[in-house]
């Protein structure tokens, strides 16, 4: 006891010194708990003084300086070892913040900025710009529509999805709010975009369950639905269990409307269909594998992170409620910010705490889970703020760092269809909000979306450039006509008509499409094959054509 | 059995002191004649899992056999399902493996385990039966993609994988028209111009040399296939409207007939995929449906090639990613079910006419003759002359065959 009371007293006094301590300690403590060690009376002290204490947002920097500090001697060398060059972050940020890259004057003016806390000003800026909800909103788009069972939520979901991640992320809601958010969902699709979950998992139960495991607790629990996985932690029992919470949801098409849409809605009766096939269940049945023609066994909701349970007849909203209130406390289910911030961290720098975002969990081996429960920790401090989140990750060395190129092999990431399309449309002056042009580019967009997708889910080495996509680039005709230096209006038109120096036009070339001044020995090549040729507007476009096709183009890195 | 293959050893050593990333293990060539002759395949992929009880293994005189009938085909004795006459007429070149069975019951498992003998791991990519036969037997000179993938997998994703990206399928998901974008945009010494000055320039960007060589690889493969004559493949309008009407006209036709016009073009593994197999519910109207858009350009894809004398040196296989419960589920559909189901196989070798193992009288479990995923594999090996003991190096230094275990179906041949 009087060691308890001793700490109480010691505390304000030692956080005012180093404020991080207890949190850190705190983080050990649940990390240890974690992986099944002994938890002394000491750290469940700290651990009761810290919840006790109102939670604040820790400083993002302080945590950043924490993670820098941690750890390895290999990652204190990176420390070390310089900062990527301002205009390799400033193309880094814009592409992870707001999905496109600097223009001309920005990078100019970056770098010719003194000031030391530049680099944490841009993203402050960054952050604060409605751009930057949209572009991760693009994102999780794409996380919920790589796995769709549904073809029609594309149609139907894809930008209803994008503005109900943008709308909350820009507002700074916390993550628990849109993991409730979409849990919860209910309502026309068109109309209410976290809906779109559903539709795109037919709102079949099982496939739900699956998806919201994945999603917001990084965990691959469907591998269970069918049978015990040997290598797996979790029962089949479990996984039906976890569907219970389900089966009263119903994706429905809205009647009278027109264009044709679906709604959410809970379904707390039976229906009147006919007795077998056509009988709509309110519980979840766990099938019978031996006889698959019973309806199996009537299967009561637990979340298995917690053990909590509902009974049999709760209503659905019930259910869902109760369901995203255990997966987001924090206190008894770390799992939902530990998949996060992985997520997060794993996007941000190109290599994660696990092998798979998707496949995490106890069973799974962590490269740093001291490091992962730090930032965790402090993460739910922040009131699950992916802004915080995103300010911290950004400050630290693992994410500043690109110098050699095994780094850069890690970090470079594809960019999505749609940040391709929109640096297209940036570098070639294209007036965004041309209302003519309005409906020609949204079918180019899409074509753009599409050729290019890929399941951000995906460990970066199994995303890989397709024919398809370099037929795009290289032969597509829009940008061939976008290219075009010989036709009034085009961007090089213009270019070449009020620039005479070649080292003036090609460094604005490369500023336009690559975000950063041309070495010297680009420069040379470049200058080298316009003396070659003797149709300089034609070997303009060559250059121009070049450098969209090039991997840089297409990569951020 | 082991066939030598020199030249493609020989390519595979440039191959790999290029990119450095597998090495192969030298082996002892025997001189033979039969391994400068062509192989190719056809994969046929039914994606969802079709039911045997429903396609090729109909229960005849038992309940689980649901209203499904049965039909007498071209060979006396093997019976199909009624919704497969065209098939049935071709049942002299076809051979029905009945006893197939696995452990896995989960789609994405189960199709990456029948693309490549086995199931994924985190650490390990390994390659599709596409990318291995692209790999070991590419074209002599290599205009169009070795693999191509026709209409949509869904999310399957299995490609080149620890052979490299360059033995990736080409994705081309419409068949009824030529690929998009592949009008060059200049003529041909400007973009030849154009290619050189991209190469240039992006040797000396930042970026990782990983990115570039697979970068550098794919815009090659591209412009290389839009710059030659075979690109012409593409064009079913090219074929004759009888041609077209042998097939039928469905999506999937149009997928058969563009893979036979493919392999013709010198492609050595093409893949069409047909999806809606996963019927848990209403299964026998789906089943009928589906039957319905695939037996006639299937039967019409071993005629046509067997007519253009293709058949002997093309492997054709239709199966999916496992079979289905044999007793029938509430909602009128059948669930997911790996422990026995069917494929078909015709050319590359197989005796047709005739049916391997045999499923129980309820459908619940192999009678006779088990067929394991790596027996079909090594069977594939066989029948298009692949090495199935040659290994490719994984990331973690590990060796990986082709196939591990399983022996030939010998009475396949």
């Amino acid at each position: 006891m009087v060691t308890q009371r001793s700490l109480f007293n010691l505390l304000p006094e030692q956080s005012l010194h180093n404020r991080s301590l207890p949190a850190e300690s705190n983080a050990r403590s649940r990390q240890s708990a974690r992986w099944g060690l002994t938890v002394s009376m000491i750290l469940l002290a700290l651990f009761a003084v810290d919840a006790a204490a109102e939670r604040q947002a820790p400083d993002p920097y302080r945590v950043a300086q924490q993670i820098d500090g941690h750890g390895s001697k290999d990652s204190k060398e990176k420390t070390t070892g310089g900062s990527a060059a301002d205009a390799a972050f400033l193309n880094r940020v814009w592409l992870d913040l707001v999905g496109s890259r600097p223009r001309e004057t920005e990078v100019e003016a970056f770098c010719r900025n003194r000031a030391a806390d530049k680099r944490q000003r841009v993203v402050d800026r960054l952050l604060d710009d409605e751009r930057f909800g949209l572009h991760w909103g693009g994102y999780w788009r794409d996380v919920i529509l790589a796995r769709r069972a549904d073809e029609r939520a594309l149609r139907l979901v894809a930008d209803g999805l994008v503005d109900a991640f943008a709308s909350r992320l820009n507002r700074g809601d916390g993550w628990d709010e849109v993991a409730r958010s979409f849990i919860t969902a209910s309502g026309d699709v068109r109309e209410h975009g976290e809906t779109g979950l559903f539709l795109a998992q037919k709102g079949e139960p099982e496939n739900i369950t699956a998806e919201i495991s994945r999603i917001f607790l990084g965990m691959k629990i469907q591998c269970a639905q069918c049978h015990d996985h040997p290598t797996d932690e979790w029962k089949r029992e479990q996984f039906h269990q976890l569907a219970a919470f389900f089966p009263r949801i119903n994706v429905r098409p809205v009647r009278n409307v027109k264009p044709r849409s679906f709604e959410v809605v809970s379904r707390n009766k039976t229906g009147r269909g006919k007795k077998g096939k056509n009988r709509k269940r309110i519980e979840h049945y766990m099938p019978d594998l031996a006889n698959p023609e019973s309806p199996g066994q009537i299967t009561k909701p637990v979340f298995f992170l917690t053990g909590h349970s509902l009974e049999l007849g709760t209503k659905d909203q019930t259910r869902r409620q109760a369901l995203a209130g255990w997966l987001t406390d924090a206190e008894e289910n770390p799992w939902f910010a530990t998949a996060y911030v992985n997520r997060i961290w794993t996007e941000l720098t190109g290599e994660g705490f696990y092998d798979s975002v998707d496949d995490i969990g106890p069973g799974r081996d962590c490269r740093d889970p001291e490091l992962l429960a730090l930032l965790a920790d402090h993460f739910v401090d922040s009131g699950y703020d992916t802004k915080w989140l995103l300010r911290t990750i950004m400050a630290t060395a693992a994410y500043r760092s690109s110098d050699s190129t095994a780094d850069a092999a890690v970090l470079s990431r594809p960019l999505r269809g749609d940040v391709v399309f929109d640096n297209l449309l940036q570098l070639f002056d294209v007036d965004k909000n041309n209302k003519r042009l309005e409906k020609q580019k949204r079918g180019a967009r899409q074509r753009f979306q599409q050729t290019f997708f890929y399941d951000p889910s995906l460990p970066r080495d199994e995303v890989n450039p397709t024919i398809p996509q370099a037929l795009l680039m290289m032969n597509g005709p829009q940008i061939h006509q976008l290219l075009r230096g010989d036709r009034r209006g085009t961007m090089l038109a213009r270019l070449l008509d009020e620039e005479s120096d070649d080292d003036t036009i090609i460094e604005s070339l490369y500023l336009r499409s690559l975000g950063r001044v041309p070495t010297d020995t680009e420069r040379a090549t470049c200058r080298s094959y316009i003396t070659k040729q003797n149709n300089r507007v034609a070997a303009y476009e060559d250059i121009l054509w070049a450098l969209i096709n090039t991997a840089e183009f297409r990569h951020r890195y | 059995m082991k066939y030598p293959r020199r030249d493609f050893l020989r390519s595979l050593s440039t191959l790999a002191a290029a990119s450095g990333m597998f090495t192969w293990r030298e082996r002892l060539a025997v001189a033979a004649a039969g391994n400068r002759e062509r192989r190719a395949c056809i994969l046929l992929w039914m994606a969802g899992g079709p039911s045997p009880y429903e396609t090729f293994s109909p229960l005849e005189g038992h309940k689980n056999g649901g209203e499904t009938k049965a039909i007498s085909t071209s060979v006396p004795g093997i019976r199909i399902a009624e919704h497969f006459p065209h098939m049935a007429a071709q049942m002299h070149e076809v051979a029905l493996i009945r006893s197939l069975t696995s452990k896995e019951g989960n789609h994405n498992r189960a199709s990456f385990l029948l693309h490549t003998g086995y199931l994924p791991t985190p650490t390990v990519k390994y390659p599709a039966l596409g990318a291995v036969v692209a790999a070991q037997r590419p074209q002599a000179k290599a205009a169009l993609p070795n693999f191509v993938r026709i209409g949509s997998g869904g999310r399957l994703s299995v490609g080149g994988g620890l052979l490299g990206s360059e033995f990736d399928p080409f994705v081309h998901r419409n068949p009824e028209n030529p690929p998009n974008n592949t009008q060059p945009s200049t003529g041909q010494v400007r973009y030849q111009r154009r290619l050189e000055l991209l190469k240039e320039l992006q040797e000396d960007q930042e970026i990782a040399n990983d990115t570039k060589q697979i970068h550098q690889t794919v815009y090659g493969q591209a412009s290389r296939m839009i710059l030659s004559p075979e690109m012409k493949a593409f064009d079913l309008a090219e074929e004759k409207e009888p041609v077209r009407n042998a097939y039928g006209d469905s999506d999937f036709a149009s997928g058969c007939l563009l893979a036979r016009r493919l392999i013709e073009a010198g492609v050595t593994f093409v893949e069409v995929n047909c999806r809606g197999w996963d019927t848990h519910q209403d299964n026998f109207s789906k089943t009928r449906e589906l039957a319905g858009e695939v037996d006639r350009p299937t039967a019409a894809l071993i005629e046509d090639l067997k007519q253009r004398g293709l058949l002997d040196s093309t492997l054709v296989v239709w199966m999916g990613e496992f079979g289905r419960t044999p007793k029938i589920n509430a909602r009128g559909g059948r669930d997911h079910y790996p422990k026995v189901f069917t494929a078909a196989l015709a050319g590359g070798g197989i005796r047709g006419g005739q049916t391997v193992g045999r499923m129980s009288q309820d459908g619940t479990a192999v009678a006779e003759r088990p067929v394991t995923v790596p027996d079909l594999f090594q069977t594939y090996c066989h029948s298009l002359r692949l090495d199935a003991e040659s290994e490719s190096m994984s990331s973690l230094g590990r060796p990986i065959k082709v196939v591990e275990e399983g022996s030939v179906v010998e009475e396949l041949f």
